[in-house]
């Protein structure tokens, strides 16, 4: 266990002051729609420059772990993820807000971030070495099979049809196919349109099928956007401490799941939010109400996301792998600073990355209050905003955020029609889950998929490269549990009655 | 209500978006074939072949054992706002290289004020919303602009 010299040097005021102005700004700027995580990385990473090594990584990751937790404000009050790993905050989250308890759910998403944060920044503190062999263990097939199984998931967990899951993740796969092929760069599904040659930009189509429904339905009648309650319930603090006490087990599995899924690279929060998301709902002793505005829902999702942030660190640091996006531009931040990630960084350079991890734990803590306040503060402001000034608004912020991405009209014009699609589809009982996750793993599917089969072609042994590895196996085991498991639970009651009446 | 009362419909609409869904499946599968790399065509031919397989699942599903649709209440509320709301997004952005994103935004944040006003109209909200308006998209399209150092078009009549 590193000294307590690495905790002094991270606790000097200007490393303090670094930590909140990174969590702040990470927080706001994970708020708006279409500002992901990465965006806000990058955009202040030129900041660190002339920053030294621990006091630059210290505020990257306060900016990294606020703009997760910032993704689930949107969420909740807007039914719009934020950022793609706060997908699965809006099925509960959007709920409780609709029935008044916005304040509520906002203060629970902190304290569960906080809480995966702690945990994630912890494992990394502990346990990097061996863990970073996890990254390794995965190949290409490995990948395909965890972005199916992340579908799989969200398809299960879109409230009503399995098969309409299914389908629309399809959908979001075939649209990831759009555009230059990555592997060959041959030109897919662009019946001759140059502006599809740079495919669908996955952020934009994620504003699009989550906002722009939310819009078309708050145009067209007077009601209000939330139920709105006139005493104020102040941060309700201690009753969302208490919710998350209860339900404590939930919490700390949910962690620990983001963590191990966000050393995976690529895989990212979305899916780890998923995956705990699945897991709590399972275990849960209320897991009927799940997608109808159970506090546990927020719980897992946040504390999952935001312990990738950690858990990605891991191979970034041990290995020099990205887990995340973020981790990425982190990356070259470091490369730039002349610091070199590997296992020696950890002996060598310690100074640099025993700093920088409990200046992890010091944004991680800091964001209680700091995520207290702003969570309040975006409450009030979408309840009391009237609504002919919160829709144009939210579509301002909606055309600017997707246009900032690729700095395209074209996307901007995607997007809303994206989301006018999403409308139609949601109508007819296709949540727009699937879809954007289709897209977002679209990419590691196609990759993982056609890489094996390539390898596997090659050896000739296509079954075996697909469903002979131990991993792969574990996986599909999983996904089969996820889409047979309702059934089997549903018909469980019934074979226990038959088999009791017939030993009456 | 109990279970009996509840009368299993068939999901038509579900069914219509499935032969949609069949119809995008085949003409991806379609343009496919234009494809001469095989690394190209793989992963989207089987999606492609999943989406129909599942698509005539449903149908088939619907039409032997209907378990009854809950629709939304998506119905409810005016149309023409919301098809004025998707028009007016449309072409803000069909004039924006020519406006320029301020003055598009400007625009359009106005028109979409109107639309979804429900209010009346009284003195201080025709002096206050335009004001606030105002404030917003111009702040926002500093901190773009400016801050973030985000290309915002200009417009070609103010070049």
């Amino acid at each position: 266990m590193p000294g307590i010299e690495y905790i002094l040097a991270a606790l000097t005021p200007f490393n303090i002051f670094l930590a909140i102005t990174g969590v702040i700004a990470g927080t706001v700027i994970g708020s708006l729609p279409g500002l992901t995580a990465t965006m806000a990385v990058a955009v202040l990473v030129p900041i660190t420059f002339s920053m030294e090594p621990s006091s630059a990584l210290i505020m990257m990751g306060a900016i990294y772990t606020g703009a997760i937790y910032g993704g689930a404000y949107a969420a909740i009050l807007l039914n719009t993820p934020g950022t793609p790993s706060a997908i699965a905050t809006t099925f509960d989250g959007f709920p409780m807000a609709k029935r008044g308890e916005g304040d509520l759910a906002v203060s629970i998403a902190c304290i569960a971030s906080v809480t995966g944060g702690l945990v994630g920044a912890a494992f990394l503190l502990m346990l990097s070495p061996p863990l970073a062999k996890v990254a390794l263990a995965f190949g290409p097939v490995e990948y395909f099979w965890l972005a199916i199984f992340g579908l799989t998931l969200i398809s299960a967990l879109s409230e009503g049809n399995l098969l309409k899951g299914l389908i629309g993740a399809c959908f979001g796969l075939l649209l990831a196919c759009v555009g230059i092929a990555e592997i060959s760069a041959d030109v897919r599904f662009t019946f001759g349109s140059q502006v599809l040659l740079g495919g669908i930009e996955t952020v934009s189509a994620l504003i699009g099928l989550y906002c722009i429904p939310v819009l078309i339905d708050l145009v067209a009648t007077p009601d209000k956007h939330l139920k709105v309650t006139h005493q104020s319930r102040g941060f309700r603090f201690l009753e969302a401490l208490a919710l998350s006490w209860k339900a404590k087990f939930s919490l700390i599995r949910s962690s620990v799941i983001g963590t191990l899924v966000g050393i995976l690279p690529g895989a990212g929060g979305s899916i780890a939010g998923l995956v705990s998301y699945s897991e709590a709902r399972r275990t849960s002793k209320q897991s009927e109400n799940f997608g109808k505005g159970e506090p546990e829902g927020i719980m897992a999702t946040e504390s999952a996301n935001n312990a990738t942030v950690g858990g990605g660190f891991i191979p970034t640091l041990v290995l020099g792998i990205p887990g995340t996006p973020p981790d990425a531009v982190i990356l070259g931040a470091l490369l730039i600073q002349g610091v070199k990630t590997g296992p020696s960084l950890f002996t060598e350079g310690g100074s640099i990355v025993y700093t920088f991890i409990y200046g992890l734990f010091l944004a991680t803590i800091l964001m209680l209050p700091v995520g207290l306040v702003i969570g309040r503060y975006a409450y009030r402001t979408i309840i009391t905003v009237p609504k002919a000034m919160l829709v144009p608004t939210v579509a301002f912020m909606t055309v600017i955020g997707t246009y900032a991405i690729r700095n395209s009209i074209s996307d901007i014009i995607i997007m809303i029609l994206l989301g006018v699609v999403g409308w139609i589809l949601n109508r007819f009982g296709f949540s727009p889950s699937p879809i954007v996750l289709g897209l977002i793993l679209g990419r590691i599917a196609e990759q993982g998929f056609v890489q094996a089969w390539t390898i596997g072609a090659a050896t000739e042994e296509l079954g075996k490269m697909f469903f002979g590895r131990p991993i792969s196996l574990v996986i599909i085991a999983f996904i089969l549990i996820s889409l047979f498991y309702p059934v089997i639970r549903a018909r469980l009651p019934k074979l226990t009655l038959f088999r009791g009446k017939n030993n009456e | 209500m109990s279970d009996q009362s509840i009368n299993p419909a068939r999901d038509t609409g579900g069914m219509v978006m499935a032969c949609v869904f069949i119809l995008i499946a085949s003409i991806s599968l379609w343009d496919t074939t234009n494809m001469m790399d095989s690394d190209s065509y793989v992963f989207p031919r089987a999606i492609a072949i999943a989406m129909i397989v599942m698509s005539l699942f449903l149908i088939i599903w619907n039409i032997v054992r209907p378990a009854g649709f809950m629709q939304e209440e998506h119905q409810k509320g005016s149309a023409a706002r919301r098809i004025f709301l998707v028009a007016v997004m449309l072409l803000s952005c069909l004039v924006m290289p020519w406006l320029g994103f301020l003055i598009s935004g400007i625009v359009t944040f106005g028109l979409l004020m109107l639309v979804s006003m429900y209010d009346p109209w009284t003195r201080g909200r025709k002096i206050v919303y335009p004001l606030v308006a105002g404030v917003i998209v111009v702040g926002f399209y500093t901190l773009f602009s400016k801050l973030l150092l985000v290309p915002l078009p200009v417009g070609l009549l103010f070049e």
